[in-house]
């Protein structure tokens, strides 16, 4: 009985694992599909939008302070320091997310087809781990010391980005249709022209 | 924005002819911004413009209007702190208003919150406004300034506030 019983319970849970794991491969194909545009735009918004060096340099840009610290009273050099702290703190966060949105693509869908070696893989997941507290990093800084409190980290923080963002984009170039084999033989200026 | 793909050669021209004909007219980034973002009709988003339509299609101006208005919104995003203040001082004297009126309406009202693209990020749009509130303080406190006696002397009541 007891014996009947315990082969019972194991029949349930084979039962039971396989029935996740159907589950997870039907739901598969539209959560990837999710996890792909939701990567590209991430990609997109950190490469187009967070970092390139024109607005992180106006965000973080001591010229504009040195303007109003000369030419404004206490009231407007605090008022601007506020606002500039806000938008930094922002800026920050955002790249955070987009970070994470990244990470979270790599770790579920990427390896899937980029065929990473584990090496790779883990370097990585590494890097992402670093990038992400570094974020958080200058985020207290910024809430602590104001815009200007830790320049370099900024810096080193957007290259850091901006490297992952590389790898990333290495990763999804398998979602760009001009980059498919067979189409690239000239057909670009076809599809155009049609 | 767009409502139908137009030729990118039509959008390019009319881009052109705008810049061109229209946009070196006018001095200022921030004139220009103002300019663009009211030829968008903020039911539908889409931008007219009388002239540009009757030589291109309402789609190819239209996605060229907005082409003109990212280019010029990048271009004023990234202007120092100092050149947006004297823009806007200049803009606040080529209307009719009042200064001190100008700004009250832009600090309670904040018009300039519908200059901006579309599609613009979050961020580049609240540094966009960040600049232009504390531009306005600068400028208010500017208007300030000349009633007290001494250029240095007006630093000293604030200070202690």
């Amino acid at each position: 009985m007891i014996t009947l019983l315990f082969f019972s319970l194991i029949g349930a849970g084979l039962l039971l694992l396989l029935a996740l794991v159907a589950g997870k491969r039907s739901a598969g194909v539209e959560g990837t599909a999710r996890a792909l545009v939701d990567a590209r735009h991430a990609l997109r918004t950190l490469q187009g939008e967070l970092l390139p060096p024109g607005l992180v340099e106006r965000i973080f840009a001591k010229q504009d302070f040195n303007f109003v610290t000369s030419a404004t009273p206490q009231d407007v050099q605090a008022l601007f320091l506020r606002e500039r702290k806000k938008v930094a703190i922002c800026w920050v966060r955002q790249v955070h997310a987009g970070v994470l949105k990244l990470m979270d693509f790599h770790l579920g869908q990427a390896r899937f087809y980029a065929k990473l070696s584990l090496a790779t893989e883990m370097k990585l997941a590494l890097n992402f781990a670093a990038l992400l507290f570094a974020c958080r990093l200058v985020q207290f800084a910024l809430y602590l010391g104001g815009p200007y409190a830790v320049p370099g980290m900024v810096r080193r923080t957007v290259n850091n980005a901006a490297r992952l963002c590389e790898t990333s984009e290495q990763a999804l170039t398998f979602l760009e249709p001009f980059r498919v084999d067979g189409l690239s033989n000239g057909s670009t200026s076809d599809s155009g022209s049609s | 924005m767009v409502k139908f793909p137009a030729k990118r050669m039509d959008v390019r021209a009319a881009a052109e002819d705008m810049r061109r004909r229209t946009l070196s007219r006018i001095a200022r980034p921030l004139d220009r911004l103002i300019y663009l973002a009211s030829l968008r009709d903020y039911n539908t988003g889409f931008y007219y413009h009388e002239g540009l339509a009757a030589r291109f299609s309402e789609e190819a101006v239209c996605e060229a209007l907005s082409d003109c208005h990212r280019e010029v919104f990048r271009q004023l995003l990234f202007s120092p702190l100092e050149d947006l203040v004297a823009q806007l001082e200049a803009y606040v004297d080529s209307t009719n208003a009042m200064p001190a009126d100008f700004i009250a309406a832009w600090q309670g009202l904040e018009p300039y919150r519908v200059s901006v693209p579309a599609e613009t990020d979050s961020v580049s749009a609240g540094f966009f406004f960040s600049n232009l509130k504390v531009a306005l303080a600068i400028l208010q406190n500017r208007l300030r300034a000349p009633r007290l006696p001494k250029p240095t002397a007006w630093r000293q009541p604030s200070l202690g506030r």
